[in-house]
């Protein structure tokens, strides 16, 4: 008879790192298998393999770089790859790369989203940036203009910050935008080309729900994102007094509008929530992403980029471990003291609203330029 | 759901099924039962019989010299054979005392019953005392120090809640004497001047929910309160936020109301009106290695290898013993130690393999701690050892749950962690 001796408590849940990472992995993948039905439908086999290229090219990268590391570190490579998740990364990363995007452009942003941006910090659970997004952003400043050429149609979110100002003010301009987009409809579902996974927004926002529910994401960071998102271009709106489109007042479409154009809602469900670059309290979440929200509608709005939602996530990394420490000690106690750190973010929030409303230029006529882009260009 | 705070509990799967409807074994040591000389922090004994003595069951054998009084009374009839030092579950060695059994069974009143209804409030609490009722929930407190000074308190919680996965032995307990619970409601309300006592049973219990209330006739005052099944429930901070709506700082009082664990105001009923002391112990033997699960009641201090023997064994060659259940109880690396009076199970468990990986910073812990700490950031300060951001952390504010490493996906022994924390602050403070 052996007696054997483990600390208490002697039972664990059965949610694991490993089944929260599997079904993250799956939701992605669902996200995926959309955006490849969608360009094999829409836009011919062709595309649809690049697709699959592409994100073929992101695994391999990152199951080469972490097995090199894992040789080096002189660590098994089996349980190393098992226990550093690193394929989440690549296919978040090849969900937010335009879908015109070259394959040594996708492989070198691997090398930095898993080798520089992770590994080097220690790997799983230590880095301090979202390495997809510092991937992503590796793409976006050194690969600007690359294009294979598949799909020739401007990103809703390129048009919309270069010739609408983000501010298109009556129903015929926004319907000059809309219209190329199949409508709100078109951008609710993501038919339209743009980057690989981030315009199925219903579809990211049901899985949001189902991932929310089944724990694997904390529900705070996606719905206070979005929510002051919301909230904000809802001030620009009123404070502006642009027209209401087909009876929808302009508080309500112009929030959607923000919400279904670009990458947030991709960001609020499979980014933010990232916990390794996330606080772990709730209030220090709460915090986080107000932050990132009021960011991205600032650069929005006010910045040359023509979305937000990227360097937002990336500055709020940055602040996560001053969050963390700023909110330490017993939670209860707490909660006073996040209610006026979330006061402050709201007034700083509103400041931004204020500011962004009295100074852009809304454009009242439909842009002669509206209907005649032609190349896909590189927009997040 | 709140925005600043996670939900601070998380329902944990019971497995009460194993042992909840079997019967109740009596059971009886095969030789002698060995009665630890151990009161809370207390090991200072006065010995009141002689080597040799012929005792009864309820016979007073020993009592406190310092701390709080508390008395011991033999748990079978016998011969006693004088003190030996093994192991106990507190992982130390102590003091026991050897009585032989001569399997009669022979019962003594220990102290004269009182009627509650005429006396006063002060002679109840006297009584209480000097009939050594101590917490059985697992603390082992002396019940009376809580209604020493009842200033303030309008309410009497009773715990019968048992949020510890596997454990039954409350369940068998208030099923079987539900009449006692009462009557050891309405002394508890008495002795705590207090306007309404609540009998918290998880709402998952509906047919102990129903026991009770068929026998609250005439109990004014007395109600059953369902609450939900979460682990852990059955802590007094906790209890009090689901039934009060009320956060305290130290001690329950603080906002009007003393926690009573339904055990305690079973052997306080049984105290009052037929001069019994804790003597018998009801407790679970469950868990997936022990091969014939059962509630048992058994004499105190009977050794913990005939309990197991008596349920058909182990299952496995390789086994984790368990004082208590798997949440809070002790792993103990052998099965000599013995029945004491704050023990309600025995959990027995396959061998556990370490399969931890890197914290992936979710944040879980914290959501889940029901203290409100954040377990993650006090690692990250042991892991830096310092000490002042352990204890601003609120590192002393832990009870040891163990809910940060149940809840943890990365199978980290979070609640260890804290711990040693906790030992760092404490030693820094001497």
């Amino acid at each position: 008879m052996k007696f054997t001796f483990h600390v208490s408590p002697s039972i664990k849940n059965n949610l694991s790192t490993q089944r929260i990472m599997k079904e993250l992995s799956l939701s992605l993948l669902v996200v995926f298998a959309a955006a490849v039905i969608y360009y094999a439908s829409a836009w011919g086999a062709s595309a649809a393999l690049h697709c699959v290229l592409l994100l073929a090219c992101s695994l391999i990268t990152t199951f080469v770089c972490e097995s090199i590391f894992a040789k080096i570190m002189k660590k098994d490579v089996k349980t190393f790859l098992k226990s550093s998740f690193g394929w989440v990364t690549a296919i978040i990363l090849t969900l937010m790369v335009p879908v015109n995007m070259s394959c040594y452009a996708v492989i070198i942003a691997t090398v930095f989203a898993i080798v520089l941006a992770k590994l080097l910090f220690g790997g799983f659970g230590q880095n301090i940036f979202n390495p997809a997004a510092v991937g992503r952003a590796v793409i976006l400043q050194a690969f600007t203009g690359v294009s294979v050429g598949l799909i020739s149609q401007a990103t809703p979110t390129t048009v919309i910050a270069s010739t609408y100002h983000w501010l298109p003010s009556n129903a015929t301009v926004l319907d000059s935008f809309l219209s190329q987009y199949g409508g709100f409809a078109g951008l609710a579902l993501g038919t339209y080309p743009g980057s690989i996974g981030e315009t199925f927004s219903i579809l990211i926002l049901i899985i949001g729900v189902l991932l929310a529910v089944r724990q694997i994401i904390d529900w705070r960071v996606p719905v206070v994102y979005l929510g002051t998102i919301f909230v904000l271009t809802a001030v620009v709106a009123a404070i502006t007094g642009i027209d209401s489109y087909h009876g929808i007042p302009a508080v309500i479409w112009y929030p959607l509008l923000h919400l279904l154009t670009g990458g947030v809602i991709f960001g609020a469900v499979f980014m933010l929530t990232d916990p390794v670059t996330s606080p772990t309290s709730a209030s220090g979440r709460v915090v986080f992403a107000m932050g990132a929200a009021i960011l991205t509608t600032l650069v929005r709005l006010k910045a040359n980029l023509p979305e937000g939602c990227l360097y937002s996530i990336l500055l709020m990394n940055m602040f996560t471990p001053w969050i963390e420490s700023y909110f330490d000690g017993k939670q209860l106690e707490l909660v006073k003291k996040s209610r006026i750190v979330c006061a402050c973010l709201a007034l700083i929030g509103l400041a931004i609203s204020f500011y962004a409303a009295s100074s852009i230029q809304k454009v009242d006529a439909v842009p002669e330029t509206a209907a005649v882009v032609e190349t896909v260009e590189v927009t997040l | 759901m709140s925005l600043f705070l996670g939900p601070m509990r998380q329902h944990i799967p019971g497995k009460k099924e194993l042992t909840e409807k079997s019967e109740l074994l009596h059971l009886m040591p095969k030789k002698e039962v060995y009665i630890p000389l151990v009161a809370g922090r207390t090991l200072d004994f006065d010995i009141l019989v002689e080597e040799g003595d012929t005792v009864s069951v309820g016979t007073k054998l020993a009592e406190t010299k310092s701390g709080f009084y508390v008395p011991i009374y033999s748990s079978v009839s016998g011969t006693y054979k004088g003190i030996v030092k093994r192991m106990h579950n507190s992982l130390r060695p102590q003091n026991h005392m050897v009585i032989e059994c001569d399997f009669k069974q022979t019962k003594v009143q220990s102290f004269a019953p009182l009627d509650w209804q005429s006396a006063t409030r002060q002679e109840c609490v006297d009584f209480v005392k000097n009939a050594g009722i101590v917490g059985l929930g697992g603390a082992g407190f002396p019940t009376y120090v809580k209604y020493m000074k009842p200033d303030g308190v309008d309410y009497v919680l009773i715990n019968a809640v048992e949020c510890e996965p596997y454990i039954t032995a409350d369940y068998r307990s208030v099923m079987d004497d539900a009449k006692d619970l009462v009557t050891g409601a309405k002394i508890m309300k008495k002795m705590a001047e207090a306007k309404t006592v609540y009998i918290c049973i998880k709402e998952s219990h509906p047919d102990l929910i129903e026991k009770v209330k068929s026998v609250l006739t005439d109990a004014a005052g007395v109600e059953v309160r369902p609450v939900p099944d979460v682990y852990p429930m059955g802590w007094e901070r906790v209890l009090v936020r689901e039934v009060l709506h009320k956060e305290y700082g130290g001690l329950p009082a603080e906002a009007g109301a003393i926690i009573g664990n339904a055990s305690s105001a079973i052997a306080i009923a049984k105290a009052f009106e037929k001069g019994e002391a804790i003597t018998q112990k009801n407790l679970t033997v469950s868990g997936e290695c022990v091969k014939d699960p059962h509630n048992v009641c058994v004499p105190v201090g009977m050794p913990v290898s005939e309990i197991i023997e008596a349920c058909g064994g182990y299952t496995q060659d390789t086994v984790r013993l368990i004082s208590g259940g798997p949440m809070m109880g002790k792993t103990i690396v052998n099965d000599m130690f013995v029945v004491d009076r704050a023990m309600n199970a025995l959990t027995v468990l396959p061998a556990a393999n370490d399969d931890a990986i890197a914290c992936l910073r979710c944040g879980k812990c914290s959501d889940h701690c029901p203290s409100g700490l954040q377990p993650v950031r006090i690692t990250a300060a042991l892991k830096a050892n310092d000490v002042d951001e352990m204890s601003k952390r609120g590192v002393m504010s832990c009870i040891e749950c163990g809910m940060c490493t149940y809840i943890c996906p990365s199978h980290i022994d979070v609640t260890e962690n804290v711990r040693k924390a906790k030992r760092i602050v404490m030693l820094k403070k001497k």
